[in-house]
Parts: structure tokens; sequence; C-alpha cells
């Protein structure tokens, strides 16, 4: 198994070097279980809410992309109730973008990108969708709204809670939320068809 | 993943032995790179289609040395059971009873990690299951033996009564196989076949059960067999290439039976047989059986069998059952109902059947009792069933010049290698049934192609996608009947009816209950739905129970096989098909397409230094493998990530469009 190898390495490195806004940590000891946060970016509407996320790694990885999900309810094109994401990246090819080249960082970096940038064309909630092309007004206050009532108060929970359960030297929370870093990503080609 | 348990608690030994353990992990990782830098291209590619790398860091650079001393020493020998369960990483299966979801629980697991063995033992009855998976071509192959034994003494007593008989009446002996069975040994070269097709679209479905039954001589009152082993075994040849499993596809070879390279031989040892018989069934178990006279044997033993069989009474010479022209056959038949898109299922029911069919006294019972049963009964040698499951994926355009033979039924036989096939279709599946005769030895090969692509694109009808469910019951039910042949001898008592009725689920019409020649045959048939083949020689007659010899009351064994379809193993037809919706599978590329991508050796002036794939860093001497993108990896790490994806896992790029050219045959 590839997988432990290589998932060892990068919780390492997403506790030494975590993505700007961005942080994850494994679920008590198991290492195909991880928890992420992202950071609302600035001049969002996600702007100020604590999103958590639930990633599973599947046996395969990384010859199979890890399994990423909401847990925090958040108002956006591609993201439906569930918390599932609508991403190329999480897809295995030929629908999907995923590449072993990739990692959880990069991937998170993606949702964090998607948070700040949906994409209306390849929406997963067709309503919210059309909100955010037709009446933008309208879904960035819903968003604003939703990051509100989940994403800020309740975060503080969710927060304290996992401070509890989980060990501390797997938690890394950069609280930076300096988007500009994001541009030292590798090239996004995002060409999110993949949902619906 | 051992160190991983451990990361979350903080006590400083804790973290001392994590550290060591860590350390010894970054150890066996160099020498893992070491090892594999010193491999020949050979031994590379040797190791790596039979799944015996493993992962960096996991295995000892001993253990490998030693996995490949083992391969290159010629097939594993399926009956090193002891040494081979080692390497189970699954539930080391001494458990009694395995039942079917626990087998499918360990496959579930096995189908990822390779190649495992497992076995358990219960009473008399002995089974091991072997499975080979090669992540890097997807190929899977999994086999199951089941040996049941019974008392020795009871056997022996069985040999001389047998002998005695076979001196007065040599002439009964039912179809003999030849004692040397085509050995096939030849597992080392890979069996591709040129036959590389562009893409895959399809998934094939094979499942062949080739049941083999030296059918001992017989004579009028001919004691059922002790010693009824049974053996349900894939073929054994250890290479996985020959079987894709159908979440990974592709391999270059057609789908065919030749793939199916034949066991070794012998698996048995002497010493472990006796030691099976050891444990023992009651003597009551034994039944006689009267048996209607007839006995002529078209399919002539061979003659030196013959004695052989007496001599040695137990041995069991293990003879292959397909025969190659029959697999030719089989193989050029028409293509699936979709222009290749298409799963195929092929049953193939073979020998014991064929023998028993051969012998005009057997008649099958009202359960479908077996001519295998029969082989049994004849005591001297086992019967050898044998369960192998092949599952690939079938490329787009590999049936495609046959289609135009779709939509017939048509059957033709040819005398050169007395192949006869039959073939129909119906409701858009393609059914083919092939019978051929060799040596003795009747092989049945039934197969359906199920045009799954249909389903998976077409957003499940529900109409298509009950009629492959019921496909795979009937499939699954057709196998389960081979349990019979297990059963059967047991109930043999009532035996003396007539024809094989169908199985309740086999609606079949076609089923003609007459050829039943051989259960398997006619469960292969049946669960094809396929044509029954007209045997000349077949016959159906009357058996007469001689005495009062109460059935076997025995307890079965730990795989319980009573129940048409119960065989825990065949569910795996169901696994495989069922397990696969995801239907945007990616497309990988053949193991020629990579072999043929350049490699070199990392060396330290290199710019890049870090494998994309496993992040780790080159060390000195590891084996790079360079796309035509000029991206460079762990040969073994793309070489996992192109067999199931075709593109570059840096910048996405195709690794065909530019290799094509030299790969492509």
């Amino acid at each position: 198994m590839q997988r432990n190898t290589r998932l060892k390495r990068e919780l390492q490195m997403l506790s030494t070097e975590p993505p700007p806004g961005i942080s994850c940590w494994q679920t008590e000891g198991r290492i195909d279980d991880l928890r992420a946060q992202i950071v609302g970016g600035e001049n969002t509407p996600y702007e100020g809410g604590l999103f958590s996320l639930e990633i599973k790694v599947p046996e395969r990885y990384p010859f199979e992309p890890p399994k990423m999900r909401f847990l925090t309810p958040i108002y956006h094109p591609n993201i439906d109730n569930a918390g599932r994401i609508c991403l190329d990246a999480l897809k295995l090819p030929p629908k999907g973008a995923w590449k072993p080249s990739l990692n959880i960082s990069t991937v998170l970096s993606s949702i964090q990108l998607l948070m700040a940038e949906p994409n209306p064309d390849d929406p997963l909630m067709a309503d919210i969708s059309s909100e955010y092309k037709y009446n933008k007004p309208v879904y960035l206050e819903k968003a604003r709204r939703w990051t509100e009532k989940h994403a800020v108060q309740q975060n503080q929970s969710l927060e304290d809670a996992e401070d509890k359960t989980q060990g501390k030297q797997d938690k890394v929370l950069s609280a930076g939320r300096k988007r500009e870093a994001l541009g030292s990503l590798e090239p996004q080609d995002n060409s999110k068809k993949t949902c619906l | 993943m051992e160190n991983s348990d451990s990361s979350e608690q903080g006590g400083s030994e804790q973290s001392d032995t994590q550290r060591r353990r860590q350390l010894d992990r970054l150890d066996r990782e160099e020498a893992f790179y070491q090892f594999v830098n010193n491999l020949s291209e050979e031994d590379y590619r040797l190791m790596r289609d039979n799944n015996l790398l493993g992962t960096p860091g996991e295995i000892t650079e001993e253990e490998l040395l030693s996995r490949l001393q083992q391969i290159k020493d010629g097939p594993e020998q399926p009956a090193t059971n002891e040494s081979r369960s080692e390497e189970a990483p699954g539930p080391e299966g001494q458990e009694e009873g395995s039942n079917g979801d626990s087998l499918l629980d360990w496959l579930n697991t096995v189908r990822r990690t390779g190649n495992t063995t497992r076995s358990g033992h219960r009473g008399n009855q002995s089974w091991r299951a072997v499975s080979r998976t090669n992540p890097n071509s997807g190929d899977f192959r999994f086999s199951l033996e089941i040996n049941v034994n019974r008392n020795i003494a009871e056997q022996q007593a069985q040999n001389e009564e047998a002998e005695q008989r076979e001196g007065e009446e040599p002439v009964s002996l039912g179809p003999e196989p030849e004692p040397e069975p085509e050995p096939e040994p030849e597992p080392e070269t890979p069996m591709e076949t040129a036959d590389v097709v562009e893409e895959p679209v399809v998934e094939e479905l094979a499942v062949i059960v080739e049941p083999e039954e030296p059918e001992p001589p017989r004579s009028e009152t001919a004691s059922i067999t002790q010693d009824f082993s049974f053996q349900t075994q894939a073929a054994p040849p250890p290479r996985p290439e020959d079987v894709v499993r159908r979440a990974q596809p592709y391999t270059a070879q057609p789908f065919s039976f030749q793939t199916q390279p034949l066991p070794p031989p012998r698996l048995e040892d002497p010493s472990r047989r006796g030691q099976r018989r050891a444990r023992s069934r009651s003597p009551e178990q034994r039944r006689t059986r009267a048996r209607s006279e007839r006995s002529r044997s078209p399919l002539g033993p061979s003659p030196e069998s013959l004695p052989e069989a007496v001599v040695e009474g137990s041995s069991r010479t293990r003879q292959h059952v397909l025969s190659r022209q029959s697999t030719a056959e089989f193989d050029a038949q028409p293509g699936g109902a979709g222009a290749g898109e298409a799963a195929e299922v092929a049953a193939a029911a073979a020998a014991a059947a064929a023998a028993a069919a051969a012998d005009p006294r057997v008649v099958p019972s009202q359960e479908g009792e077996p001519p295998a049963g029969e082989g049994g009964a004849a005591g001297r040698r086992p019967p050898t069933i044998m369960l192998d499951l092949q599952v690939r994926r079938v490329r787009p355009g590999e049936y495609r010049q046959r289609d135009s033979i779709a939509s017939r039924t048509r059957s033709r036989s040819q005398t050169a290698n007395n192949t006869f096939l039959y073939e129909s279709e119906r409701g858009g599946f393609r059914r083919t049934f092939s019978r051929s005769e060799r040596a003795g030895v009747r092989t049945y090969v039934s197969t359906i192609r199920i045009p799954i692509r249909r389903i998976s694109d077409a957003g499940l009808s529900e109409a298509t996608s009950m009629a492959l469910q019921s496909m795979i019951r009937q499939i699954m039910t057709g196998f389960g009947e081979l349990s019979y042949f297990m059963d059967s001898d047991s109930d043999s008592s009532d035996s003396n009816r007539g024809p094989n009725p169908p199985p309740p689920e086999q609606a079949e019409p076609l089923h003609n209950p007459e050829t039943v020649a051989a259960a398997a045959a006619a469960a292969a048939a049946s669960a094809s739905g396929g044509l029954a083949p007209e045997s000349g020689d077949s016959r159906t007659e009357e058996r007469g129970v001689e005495g009062g010899t109460p059935p076997r009351a025995g307890p079965r064994g730990p795989i319980s096989l009573e129940e048409p379809g119960s065989l825990p193993f065949l569910r795996l037809a169901h696994f495989f098909l069922l397990n696969d919706d995801e239907d945007d599978q990616p497309r990988g590329l053949t193991k020629e397409q990579i072999d043929n991508l350049s490699t070199r050796n990392f060396g330290e002036s290199d710019a890049l230094k870090t494998c994309s794939v496993c992040i780790t860093e080159y060390a000195q001497g590891n084996k790079l493998r360079k796309l035509p993108c000029s991206h460079e990896y762990h040969v073994h790490c793309i070489d996992r990530w192109l067999s199931e994806n075709s593109t570059c896992p840096i910048c996405r790029r195709a690794v065909l469009v530019s290799a094509n050219r030299e790969s492509v045959v």
C-alpha cells in the first residue's frame, strides 16, 4: 500500500507548511479518515466562516482520488446539501481530472478556490447556480446568511469538540487567509464539467 | 499503516518505537528500491506481472528475493499450500465453513492485494482458495480446490473390490483420461497475444468451470466411490495475466480459454494424500449402485491409462479439459451482441461431465446428479473439478469482425478436432456453446456475452438489468449444480430416474435433458440457456440401485455445496459483474504499451528529484520510467497508474498519442 507511506508524507507536509487558510489532520489515529477546515476567503460570501470537510482516503490512493465532503452546510452552486462537491479533481479520468500528482493539499486548495469562484456552468445545485448567474446579489446574500448561521457560530463548537477528541499534535490550524498564495498552486485547468 | 495507529498517543516510548519503526521502514524502502533496480528487465516484469513487488517498505528484500526465486522456479505450485498461505493478508481461513459472504469479503480485500491463499479444512474436507491479482494489469484469477476424503481403510477395501472388478470387466471403463494430461508447463511466457485493441469498451466475465473427471473403470455394481475427492481448481498456472479482473481492465489478450494454462499436473504428493485420506468418512457412506451394463465407451480410454488407474488407485491425474482446439474455436466465435460491447460470461463445463457423457451408462439423476459423482463412484481416481474464474474486459473491436455472424443459431462440426459449436442469440445476449472431444475427454464451453455497456450507458434500463441479473443467476445456478457432483453420489439411490430435470431457475426451453450427459455440461448449458449438445453417445439410462445401501448420511463439508448456487465462490460472478457499476472506468494501457515506454536509472544530476506519485525522492539507482511528455516516475509507481489510466499524472497528456507508433503492435 503506497497509500500509507504517501499519506504520512502528506500529513507531514500539511502540518509543516499548510496552504493558507487550510488545515487538515487525521481523526483518531485513522490514516484514511481525515478532517479539514477551510477558512472562508476574504471578499467572498463565506468570509468569516470556518468550513469543515470530511476526507476519506480510499485504499488505492493515490491511484484514486480522495473522497471529500463538506460537513458544514454551505450555500454554493457546486456543493449540494449533503456536502458533496462537484470538482473534477475529485473524480477519476476520463470524467474527472484526478491524477496521482495531486494530493490532499492541492485538492483542498482547489476547493478553496471553488468556493471563491463557483462554476455555475457545471452546477450541482441548479437553482443556486442560476441565482448565481442571474441574480448574484441574492446569491451573495443567501450564502452570507448560511455562512453566518452554520459556519460561524456552530463552527466554534465544532472546533471545540474536535479539540477534545483529537490528538493535538496532528492538528494544525493555520488561519492565514492569504489568497494570493494560491497563485503558486499548480495551474488549475479547471474545466469542471463533471457534474450533472 | 502500523505506524499511523500510534501516532495519536503521546507517550515518549511510543514515539520512540514509532520512530524506530519508521526507520526500519525507510531501510526496507531503500532496500526495495535497491532490489527493484537490480532486477533485470525480465525479472522486473515477471515480478510486476505477478504482483510480487508489493509496496516499498513493506516487504523485506529477502522476501522479495524469495518471491522472485519462487516465481522463477516455475509456476508457483498451487500445492504449496502452507507456504502460500503466509502471503495471505486476509483472514487466514481456518475457520470452518467458509460461507459465501466471508469469502466475498476476503475476496474484496484480495482483489486489490494480490496473491493470497486461504485454506482450511473440516472433517474430511479440505479446501484451499488461491487468488492472484495483478494490480498493474488488472488480471485476476481465483481458484478453489476442495478435497473430500473418506476413510482410507475403506478406500482400500474399495480398491480391492474395484480391482477385482476391473479384472473382470476391464472393458467397462469409462473414458479414461490419459494419465499425463497435457502439462502445459509454460507459464513463463506472458501470454499476451498480439491482439491489442485500442480501447476497451467492454467488460468480459468468464467463468470457467472445468470439472475434470477421470472416469474410472466401472463395473456392474460399481461401488461408489470412497475417496471422492473433489477438486475445484482454477487453472493453476500462476499467471494472473491470463485473467483480468473486471475492475481493472485490459490486457491485450483476447478472451479465450486458451489463456487458461493447464494446471500443472498433480498437485498433491502422496504423503499429503494419505493424510487427507485419513480424515475419514464413515464406511456406510459408500454405496453401491447397480448400473446398467452398457459398457461401451465410445471414447476409448487410452489403454495405458487403464492399468495405471488400477495400480495407483488414488493417484489423481489431472487432465486438461479444454483442448486448445476447442478454445480456439470458441474464441473465434462471434462477437457479442453489441460490437464488442458485451460482457462475456463463459462457463465451461468440461471433462468430467464429458467423460461421464461418454459413458453410456451414466444417467443423470433427478437432482442433476452429475457424472462427476459417478466418476467419484469409480473411486479409483478421484474426480477433479476445476473451477476457474476469469474476468476480463473485452476490448472494443475485439470481436468486431465476427459480429456479422450474429443472431443465428448455428452449429458446426469440425471433425478434425471434434469440435461442435452451437450458438444462439436471444434477447440481446449471445450464447455460444461448444463441445469438443479429445482423448476421451469432452469439453463443454458455454459462453454468454452480456452487453454491459448498454446497461451502463443507457442508464440502466430496468429490463436489461433484470435480464442481466437473471442471466447471472442462471450462471450461478448452473454452477451451483456442480455441487451436485459432490452431493449426488450420496443421493444416488434415487438416481434411477430419467433425465435431469432442469433446475428451477432455468427456464430455457432449449435445455435438452438428454444431453445432460455431464451435469457440468448441462449446468453450463442450462446456465447459458445454451443448446445442449446432441451427443450421440450420451444416453439416458436407468440406473438401478443395488441393495438397500443407505444414502450417504454423513455431514457435508464445510462448504455447503448442497443447494444450487451455494458454491460460495460462484457468487464471484455476481461480485464482479455487479460491483462494477462505475461506468466511467478509466482506460489504461496494456502491459506491452507500458513496457515500451523508456526507462532509465536515476542519476544524481537529474533535476526533478521526486516521484510525484509516491512523493518520494529518487534514490541513486532508482529505475525511472519516462513518459513521452518527459515526465518521469518510479517504474512501479507509474506502471500501476498507467495500467488504469492513459495520461501523465503531471501534465495529463495522453501517453499513447505519442507512444502509439512504437508501442502498439
